[in-house]
């Protein structure tokens, strides 16, 4: 995967979206509108040389002043030839990204703190192939992919996400010194790409258990560590031997497990008045700790923020709207 | 870490190879070993075996390898030393190859270097190998520029060469187009090496030594008829001094001549001592390289212009600049002329000049025979008449040591141009006539595919020139007399019965002239390198000059330079479409290519079906109109539909298959 040296050595100008000026964001807006889909074409890609392709042209300039000083044509002839492969390769260093069609992929959300992955897909249509394309948010992280024999390829792409809220990454990067490397080719894309970014959990506060263990307010829960026998179901592979119902096989010839449940004696509200007196963000990551161990152990919880409440519940969808809650708390 | 691609270092290494190659023989061998241990070093740090040289040993090598240059040359100033720095700089940098801008370094220093080999040698092969060589580097900087999943290194060289030449049109533009200005400043010239052609002094045996070399000195091509054979007598050098220590004939010292003539001048001190008479002949000559300063023209040319070039009073041109590459030039000469009709009386000292104790025998039989003629003219014709009697004309020539002139005249009888042309100088002087000795070359071959003369070191020759009173002076050639084919049609009929031609050199086509193809074969590559020589290598600003003229009228440099970025955009834009609006030819999925064929089928029945029209409704008309063929058409409209859905399946599409063959039967029964 390309580092920090594939830009090595290059003329590095609008390569991050800080760098860019309004006036450039402005007309990039206008030029290339987000959208899910884009294709690549004169409107959209710019073209530059290289540091290397400076040179390049001053070694070409010093050959044609070898020819004249020497009058010899075939330095002259070589330094033309030279020349003219510089041009060409403008229009090879173009035709590598034009026509090429970006599709916004996944976008997984994160925690703060960590990397939030993007998905793009790239597409091409027709016999043109693309070679070395450097594609992603982060000029020093860029993920490296080929369109030669395949249609389309997927090309990953990490962003720090370093605060909660909604990640919108901005306008994608996608850049190419192929074939020559004198030339970079390279266009901004805003695919409207957008993952959400919860907030970085971070252990602290108590949170207090619930006093509804009563039979009518608890809710009764199969486990494998409960103690009260709830029932008999057939046997499946993977129940533990111990659980066999031996005296029904004995009866019905049939393996049937023992089920055993409790009474779920902890329904815990996650709510934001307990973790009163702390910075509103650390409340968040305190509460997003015990979301993730509350989660972990499949324990009923719900959420009460200002503004918010999510009634008790477990599993991943349910952790993950409790998440999303905290990580749009006040964002927008 | 970055690592630079395989692909691309292998074709660097096989490209820095090559490009080095074409020099390793002005190199001195140590930078060769450097070349050939750099490389493997290289090998060997990829392979994971070695790890690269560190400072030291770098410095070391930088240190030594300079050093090295210096003393191996014995001077960093020169083209030599410079190339041998560029090369030595080439290898080593490879030793510190890690970044991928370093593999850009040693891609910029390939194509330098194989740009220098042009100043050494031009020819068509030569231009192939560096241009095979520069594919390869172009091939290693697009290598630089691939993901490490590629690793076939032809589709890289194919993609080098696709832009090479797609580049080639371009070239051809700026070639013939760009203005070729005179050079900006001096530049240190390719150092002299040995080459064979004639020299400054003559002795007896130096020429029957030259003229067993093949090599061409010139080619003359001329504006109408090509003189008689007889006629081409191309004037290099005019030797007037006989030195006596070596028994040598030499050029005059310069500084007795006074100034040089150049065209656009008018009358000078001494432009009145060339008379022109009858009908001027132009030609142009395209020399080989001599690192001399001399260049070979007809008797008695005009004055040119040509620059840093002048006519030397005894009518022949002297370039102030050794002639280190091949040079093209155009004259006029008058066959028919007169020149110095009066001699000052220095001058006739001069040319009369002998040393004093030498040659007694010479000098003896000279005097008798000049008191035994009335005029001048008559002591000559005496002289020539003694020629013709006992002396042979051959190309093993004995040695002649001491009085030299007095042991071939006397003892050995047996001679080369040079033994002829000096003694009967000698005999003239010592006659008291003014004489002096030419070299040069006689005739040449007449090339009919190119229309040229070529002209071979087999074809130098050693002449006399005789100055009489009013006539001034009159070519003499006392070979003529000995071997009269020798001018009429060349050296190698001269010497026949002796079969001495070329005798000493290995294979050279030239041996083979009796054998038809192989002449014919041979005036083929020639009139090829000529061309090349005349319109590729020779194209000069004077010859761009003539031939714009020729297409665009009289333009001036503001014109040419529009039509220059006019027609090198135009291509490039044309280049452009070809790239970039080429139809991309999708291919279709096996499903639809099998579905098109079936409306083809019943297209052939008459049912075609409509734009747009989708599957189904075009099954449901199409049965409609041909209720015999509905079955068929609907079990393979739903086969289709069913193959679209379910995802190119290679079964379906071999059921969809199955449906139109039975539709097909159904319609054919």
């Amino acid at each position: 995967m390309p580092s920090a040296s594939v830009k090595d050595g290059r003329l590095d100008g609008f390569l991050s979206a800080e760098k860019r000026s309004e006036r450039l964001n402005r007309w990039l807006d206008e030029s290339s509108p987000p959208a899910n889909s884009v294709t690549l074409n004169q409107r959209k890609i710019f073209i530059l040389p290289t540091r290397q392709g400076v040179y390049f042209a001053l070694l070409v300039c010093a050959m044609v002043i070898a020819g004249i000083n020497y009058q010899n044509s075939m330095v002259f002839a070589l330094a033309f030839l030279l020349l003219s492969l510089f041009m060409v390769g403008i229009l090879h260093t173009y035709r590598n990204l034009s026509g090429l069609t970006l599709v916004a992929g996944t976008a997984r959300p994160t925690f703060a703190g960590d990397d939030a992955e993007f998905t793009v897909v790239l597409k091409r249509l027709g016999s043109r192939t693309y070679e070395s394309l450097q594609i992603g948010w982060n000029a020093e992280m860029l993920a490296t992919a080929d369109l030669i024999e395949n249609e389309e390829c997927r090309a990953r792409s990490f962003i720090s996400a370093t605060k909660r809220g909604r990640l919108n990454p901005g306008r994608l990067l996608i850049q190419t010194f192929y074939p020559l490397g004198l030339f970079r080719a390279w266009s901004w894309v805003d695919l409207d790409m957008s993952t959400i970014v919860y907030p970085r959990p971070i252990a602290g506060g108590e949170i207090q258990s619930s006093s509804a263990t009563s039979e009518e307010e608890g809710e009764l829960v199969l486990r494998d560590g409960a103690e009260d026998f709830y029932g008999l179901r057939e046997y499946q592979p993977g129940d533990s031997i111990r659980h066999i119902a031996w005296k029904a096989y004995a009866r019905s010839d049939k393996l049937m497990t023992k089920q055993y449940a409790a009474y779920a004696d902890k329904r815990v509200w996650l709510d934001w008045e307990q973790f009163a007196g702390i910075d509103v963000e650390y409340r968040l990551s305190h509460i997003c700790h015990w979301v993730l161990a509350l989660n972990s152990t499949n324990d009923e919880y719900g959420l009460r923020l200002p503004g918010v409440e999510i009634q008790p519940g477990r599993g991943d969808s349910h952790r993950d709207g409790v998440l999303k809650a905290l990580a749009l708390f006040e964002v927008d | 870490m970055y690592q630079i691609p395989r692909n691309a270092l292998v074709l660097m290494l096989i490209a820095q190879a090559l490009v080095i190659l074409p020099h390793i023989m002005r190199l001195p061998l140590w930078i060769t070993l450097l070349c050939a241990a750099c490389t493997i070093w290289r090998v060997m740090v990829f392979r994971g075996r070695w790890s690269y040289p560190n400072k030291w040993i770098k410095a070391f090598f930088v240190f030594g390898g300079f050093l090295g240059v210096g003393f191996g040359y014995g001077t960093l100033l020169g083209l030599e030393p410079w190339i041998g720095i560029l090369i030595v700089a080439f290898v080593l940098k490879l030793l510190e190859m890690h970044q991928q801008r370093d593999a850009y370094t040693v891609v910029i220093l390939a194509y330098f270097v194989a740009l220098t080999g042009f100043l050494f040698e031009q020819s068509i092969p030569y231009t192939l190998y560096i241009y095979v060589c520069v594919t390869l580097v172009t091939a290693a900087l697009v290598g630089i520029n691939q993901t490490m999943f590629n690793v076939t290194p032809r589709k890289t060289i194919r993609k080098a060469s696709v832009m090479l030449l797609q580049a080639i049109p371009l070239m051809l533009v700026l070639f013939v187009l760009f203005p070729r200005i005179a050079p900006l400043w001096t530049v240190p010239l390719p150092t002299n090496v040995a080459r064979t052609g004639v020299s400054y002094s003559m002795s007896p045996g130096n020429i029957a030594e030259l003229v067993q070399s093949d090599e061409l000195a010139f080619r003359a091509t001329f504006e109408g008829d090509i003189p008689a054979y007889s006629d081409l007598y191309w004037r290099g050098l005019v030797l007037s001094y006989f030195d006596g220590d070596n028994q040598s004939w030499n050029q005059e010292r310069p500084g007795l001549y006074g100034r040089t003539l150049r065209g656009s001048e008018g009358v000078t001190e001494w432009s009145d001592a060339m008379e022109y008479i009858g009908d001027p002949v132009s030609y142009s000559i395209i020399m080989e390289p001599t690192n001399r300063n001399w260049l070979f023209s007809l008797t008695l040319p005009k004055p040119t212009d040509l620059k840093r070039v002048g006519l030397v009073r005894d009518f022949r041109f002297y370039s102030f600049r050794e002639i280190g590459t091949r040079f093209r030039y155009e004259l006029t000469s008058y066959l028919d002329f007169r020149t110095d009709r009066n001699l000052s009386d220095f001058w006739r000292y001069r040319y009369t000049l002998i040393p004093k104790n030498d040659n007694p025998e010479t000098k003896k039989l000279a005097t008798a025979i000049r008191a035994g003629s009335d005029s001048p003219a008559e002591f000559l014709a005496n002289v020539l008449r003694l020629y013709a009697d006992d002396y042979v004309y051959t190309l093993r020539p004995p040695i002649v040591e001491g009085h030299t002139i007095d042991e071939f005249l006397f003892e050995s009888k047996r001679g080369f141009c040079e033994h002829f042309a000096g003694s009967f100088v000698y005999l003239m002087r010592a006659g008291g006539v003014p004489a002096r000795v030419v070299v040069g070359y006689q005739g040449g071959e007449f090339n009919r595919r190119g229309s040229y003369v070529a002209v071979h070191q087999f074809d130098a020759h050693a002449w006399a020139e005789v100055w009489f009173e009013n006539d001034g002076w009159v070519r003499v050639d006392p070979t003529s007399i000995v071997a009269p084919e020798r001018i009429t049609s060349g050296l190698e009929s001269a010497v026949f019965g002796e079969d001495t031609f070329l005798a000493d050199i290995g294979l050279s086509l030239m041996k083979f002239r009796s054998t038809l193809w192989i002449t014919e074969l041979r005036l083929q590559i020639g009139a090829i390198n000529h061309y090349w020589d005349a319109w590729v290598v020779g194209y000069t600003p004077s010859v761009q000059m003539s031939l714009l003229r020729q297409y665009f009228g009289d333009v001036d440099q503001t014109t040419i330079g529009m039509i220059l970025v006019g027609t090198f955009f135009g291509i490039l834009m044309i280049t452009a479409a070809f790239l970039l609006l080429k139809r991309s030819h999708r291919k279709l999925a096996p499903v639809d290519q099998e579905y098109l064929r079936f409306c083809r089928i019943l297209e052939g029945e008459k049912l075609e079906r409509f734009l747009g029209e989708g599957p189904l409704d075009y099954a449901t008309r199409a049965g409609e109109q041909r209720p015999d063929l509905a079955p068929g058409i609907r079990a393979v409209t739903n086969a289709y539909i069913k193959a679209n859905f379910i995802d190119d399946q290679p079964e379906e599409v071999e059921i969809l298959r199955k449906a139109i063959r039975n539709m097909k039967v159904r319609l054919f029964a």
